[in-house]
């Protein structure tokens, strides 16, 4: 229950406000450009359609074969990203609690990607994914995206750990539990809204990513959405309204997403955790 | 007194991750960062060894530290205005508002929009001859200040900035709510029972609590905005006469005309401009936890 | 300990997302990498018609935007893993490095079968190394044209007219152009738009004005170094730029706008001429179809000692040396240039086919312009200008129309890049 809604001032209200008209103003651009002719994006200026044109939906759906690639994009992001909470916060918590040799080098190099950009580092990449035989497979471009993952979410994670009072730790030692039990239970509830934060991060990143997914793979029914999107961009002629339509049905999902995350950044589950 | 074995179980924890880090991504990174003493463009199967010429070039040329510059004048307006902004209605929102779960999905909403899609529409709204911006200023009055936002090399690069900051400020307020979110309540309710007030609870509560997240964020928004190339090669590409270039653009430029080893020089020097400015921050924060 | 069994369990799902991935290749089949979104139907329709009449399936694969096209052929190229039939996407000396890696065929050979008869001299040229070339490439043809574009500049006859000028009288000379440009102004028209936020089509633009005083002899000598680009020639295609930006012929923003906003700037009729390439007649008739357009020339020159030259380009397929159906693949692209194909592609895409003898057939009287005039294309050079000194000279231009840079600073900068490049390669 919020504790003092009396001092937030109108002042406050008036921001948040026209924060977020500037912030939602794109988004209703798209939505309505979606529903416009390719002529009238440019000549109507306006935010309301003349006619509506839900058939640019239709066709974004099926020219642009969203039913294989929607299923693609799930199965990589769903995948990918629990493939990065998992092995980020098991590093994490080992880098901010437990005992290991060299523990600051091992961080160090661990978050080197987020540090030295290495534009190009694609080409290798590919011919070790060729070598490896994961060349055009789910599995590689799966594994690339957890590996892009790992720098970041360690950074962040292993903050959060050690913002955790060492106190309930060793309470629960006390009380007999074992190392996995102690992260399982008690330390991972208490970073939830960093793990709902790289959740959502992660989400977007990979739900978004093209580049990898174009050069890894070939099969056209192993490609992710972002391909579908490719064929409204002509060389030459790119068709914004079919176009606006295919994002606008593309980022749907991940908007679902931050819906369902943004309530385990909610206090009460924290404030529970730390009570019990 | 720590027993091997217990050394082993431990190392599990982190065995997926340096395992799948050595194979994706140390070994890619090897290879590439040694094309930077070489001479390549990428098809020949021969590559011929400069040494450090690459790297020497690369200290006399003008044209990348401008680059670098650009990138910082982002990044500290990044640093500045979008976190502050992030802060600001991080703590409003945390307080406690009506409709806070409407306006938290709508604050992230820049930061899942495509890049496509962030770029046309900034472009459009920014347009010298339709843009939504100069038809404003028109109306109010401030029709002198009309330009072709991204056209004009004053203009240019914090025209940019502002669209850069629209998109990333989401990241900032959702990790900085989460952070806000972990504070204990009892904690505010016990400074307010000693009579404090919002800003002392604030500064006595709040800030000491937070400082390791305002170090993250800060990092983050530093090496997230000197990277910064999507925005550019939508909107700019980097001009106009390079007003708008930034280091990844032009490293970028450098890979598409297949100078494949000098752009990875670049790209090393860059990363230990990064390196420093991270190393620097670490040390800030470590003597501000002191405190 | 419970961590190895969350290991297993997610390895286990991995290796099971491994296993329903493979799929063997037909051998029976061409494959194809391209970058034409907008070929893509009529290219499969085309596969078809081919299955239908010789049993061998080809299947193209397209990969946008062109930038993740070249990604994806160079990571191939070096995993050894190039498909039958692509092109590298390059400038000269590019297709060059391609060449000499053995990643290209040479159809030399096949070409002088009479197939070269099929094509415009100057578009073949295109993907064709002579002797002397300054990449050491064994002189032959490498390529097969599958369309050709071209470049002019386009003009709003509605707005000429409004503006008092005869629509059907566009200018011819440079003093002409400038004074249509004065006419559109004062009735409050911009002039003139391009994309000159894309650097190439600035030094198309400049090239128009660099043949006509230079001439082919002029520009090698410029790349060579014998002629500096301090020299008063340069400077005077310097200053076309300066007195063009005085007369305020340029639309607003033209220095950060890419094509296709330019594109969009004619085709709203807020600009009433527009240096594009013929793909524009599909653009403009999808933007806005009641368009009254037409094209002509870049203008002359009073003191131009050689003729105009225009910007000719072509969509190039190249054949993969190690491929296993590398006969069939070429027989298939040569099916591809026969005037029935080369007619149905014309039709469905808009472009100017890569067969000269189907010129008649084209339907459009804007396209058949451009096709008429390939023959001004500009020349191919056995060598090219160091793309960090073409790069300078653009961005210098864009500095010129907006006011920053002079015509005079923008040559000597230029001529002390050079120097130091000359310097390097000695």
């Amino acid at each position: 229950m919020p504790a003092k809604t009396e001092y937030v001032p109108f002042m406050s209200y008036i921001i948040l406000i026209l924060i977020a008209i500037i912030c939602l103003f794109p988004l209703v651009w798209m939505l309505s450009s979606s529903l416009k002719s390719q002529d009238e994006i440019f000549t109507n200026m306006s935010l309301l359609p003349g006619k509506l044109h839900l058939r640019n939906y239709v066709e974004a759906w099926t020219r642009g074969k969203f039913s294989t690639y929607f299923v693609n994009s799930l199965l990589y992001t769903v995948l990918g990203v629990f493939g990065i909470l998992v092995i980020t916060s098991l590093c994490a918590y080992a880098l901010a609690r437990l005992e290991l040799p060299f523990k600051n080098l091992i961080f160090f190099i661990l978050i080197i990607p987020l540090i030295v950009p290495l534009p190009g580092t694609f080409v290798p990449l590919y011919v070790l994914l060729k070598r490896l035989g994961l060349l055009d497979t789910r599995t590689g471009l799966i594994l690339c995206y957890i590996n892009g993952g790992l720098a970041f979410g360690i950074f962040l994670l292993k903050s959060f750990f050690e913002e955790i009072p060492k106190e309930l730790e060793e309470a629960a030692v006390i009380d007999g539990a074992t190392k996995w039990q102690i992260y399982f239970r008690i330390m991972l509830p208490l970073v939830k809204p960093a793990l709902a934060t790289l959740a959502i991060f992660n989400t977007v990143a990979i739900w978004n990513e093209f580049l990898l997914a174009l050069i890894i793979l070939q099969d056209p029914t192993k490609m992710p959405i972002q391909r579908g999107l490719m064929v409204f961009q002509g060389t030459h002629i790119t068709e914004y309204a079919q176009l606006m339509a295919g994002l606008s049905i593309a980022t749907l999902p991940v908007i679902m997403i931050y819906l369902l995350m943004q309530k385990y950044i909610i206090k009460g589950i924290t404030a529970g955790a730390l009570k019990g | 007194m720590v027993s091997d074995r217990r050394y082993l179980n431990n190392f599990f924890y982190v065995l997926p991750a340096i395992l799948m880090f050595a194979i994706f991504t140390i070994y890619p990174f090897i290879k590439t960062f040694q094309l930077s003493v070489y001479e390549w463009d990428g098809i020949s199967p021969t590559m011929k060894f400069v040494g450090l010429k690459n790297y020497l070039e690369i200290f006399s040329d003008r044209l990348f530290w401008n680059s670098m510059l650009n990138a910082g004048i982002i990044t500290l307006l990044a640093l500045t205005f979008q976190n502050m902004l992030a802060l600001l209605l991080a703590v409003i929102i945390d307080r406690g508002v009506k409709f806070d779960k409407f306006f938290r999905t709508v604050y992230f909403i820049p930061p899942i929009l495509s890049g496509v899609v962030v770029g046309l529409v900034w472009k459009w709204i920014y347009d010298g001859n339709y843009g939504i911006l100069n038809t404003i200023l028109t109306h109010i009055g401030l029709e002198k200040y009309t330009t072709s936002w991204l056209s004009n090399p004053r203009t240019a690069l914090v025209s940019v900035a502002v669209v850069h900051m629209w998109k990333g400020f989401g990241w900032g307020f959702v990790i900085l709510l989460a952070g806000l979110q972990t504070i204990p309540r009892e904690l505010y309710e016990a400074a307010a029972i000693d009579g404090a007030d919002s800003f002392k609870q604030f500064w006595y509560v709040t800030a000491p609590l937070m400082l390791p997240i305002f170090f993250v964020v800060s990092v983050l928004t530093i090496l997230g905005t000197m990277q910064i190339f999507d925005l550019i090669y939508s909107m700019t590409r980097g001009g106009p006469a390079g007003a708008t270039e930034v280091p990844i653009s032009y490293i970028y430029r450098y890979m598409a005309n297949n100078e494949l080893g000098y752009a990875t020089a670049m790209a090393v020097i860059f990363g230990l401009v990064l390196f420093t400015l991270s190393i620097l921050q670490i040390k800030i924060s470590r003597k501000l936890r002191k405190v | 300990m419970k961590a190895k069994y969350l290991y297993m369990l997610f390895l286990l799902s991995l290796v099971l997302l491994t296993s329903c991935g493979r799929k063997k290749g037909n051998l029976q089949e061409i494959v194809i990498w391209h970058w034409m979104t907008d070929r893509e139907e009529v290219f499969n329709q085309l596969a078809k018609e081919y299955y239908e009449l010789k049993g061998i399936n080809i299947r193209f694969e397209t990969y946008a935007p062109s930038d993740v096209y070249r990604e994806k052929v160079r990571a191939a190229a070096q995993g050894g893993l190039l498909p039958d039939v692509y092109s590298p996407l390059g400038d000269q000396r590019e297709l060059a490095s391609f060449i000499n890696a053995g990643y290209i065929e040479d159809l030399t050979e096949v070409m002088n079968t009479g197939w070269k008869d099929l094509f415009f001299e100057s578009v073949l040229q295109q993907n064709t190394y002579n002797e002397g070339n300054e990449w050491k490439v064994k002189p032959g043809i490498y390529g097969v044209p599958i369309d050709v574009v071209s470049i002019q500049i386009f003009y709003n006859k509605t707005l000429f007219k409004k503006a008092g000028i005869n629509p059907d009288n566009p200018p011819t000379t440079f003093e002409e152009f400038i004074a249509v440009c004065k006419k559109l102004r004062s009735a409050g028209i911009q002039p003139f738009v391009s994309g000159f936020g894309e650097e190439w089509l600035i030094d198309v633009f400049s090239k128009s004005f660099e043949y006509q005083i230079l001439g082919e002899e002029g520009i090698i000598k410029t790349i060579k170094g014998e002629i500096k680009y301090t020299d008063p020639r340069w400077i005077t295609i310097f200053e076309l730029f300066e007195k063009m930006r005085n007369e305020k012929i340029f639309a607003e923003g033209i220095i950060t706008m890419i094509n296709k906003d330019a594109e969009r700037v004619f085709a709203t009729e807020k600009a009433a001429m527009a240096l594009n390439g013929s793909w524009g007649i599909n653009v403009y008739s999808g933007m806005n179809p009641q368009l009254n357009y037409d094209v002509f020339l870049p203008p002359k020159l009073t003191n131009a000692k050689y003729p105009v030259k225009i910007w000719v380009s072509s969509s190039f397929l190249n054949v993969n040396p190690k491929s296993k159906m590398k006969q069939q693949a070429i027989d298939f692209l040569k099916w591809l240039t026969e005037n029935k194909q080369q007619i149905t592609l014309a039709e469905k895409t808009k472009n100017i086919p890569s067969n000269k003898n189907v010129i008649d057939a084209i339907k459009y009287d804007v396209l058949k312009k451009f096709a008429a005039n390939l023959d001004k294309s500009f020349p191919t050079l056995p060598v090219m200008e160091n793309w960090k000194v073409v790069g300078t000279k653009c961005r210098g231009i864009q500095s010129i129309i907006i006011g920053e840079k002079t015509p005079r600073q923008l040559a000597d900068e230029l001529q002390a890049e050079k120097q130091k490049l000359l310097a390097e390669l000695k």
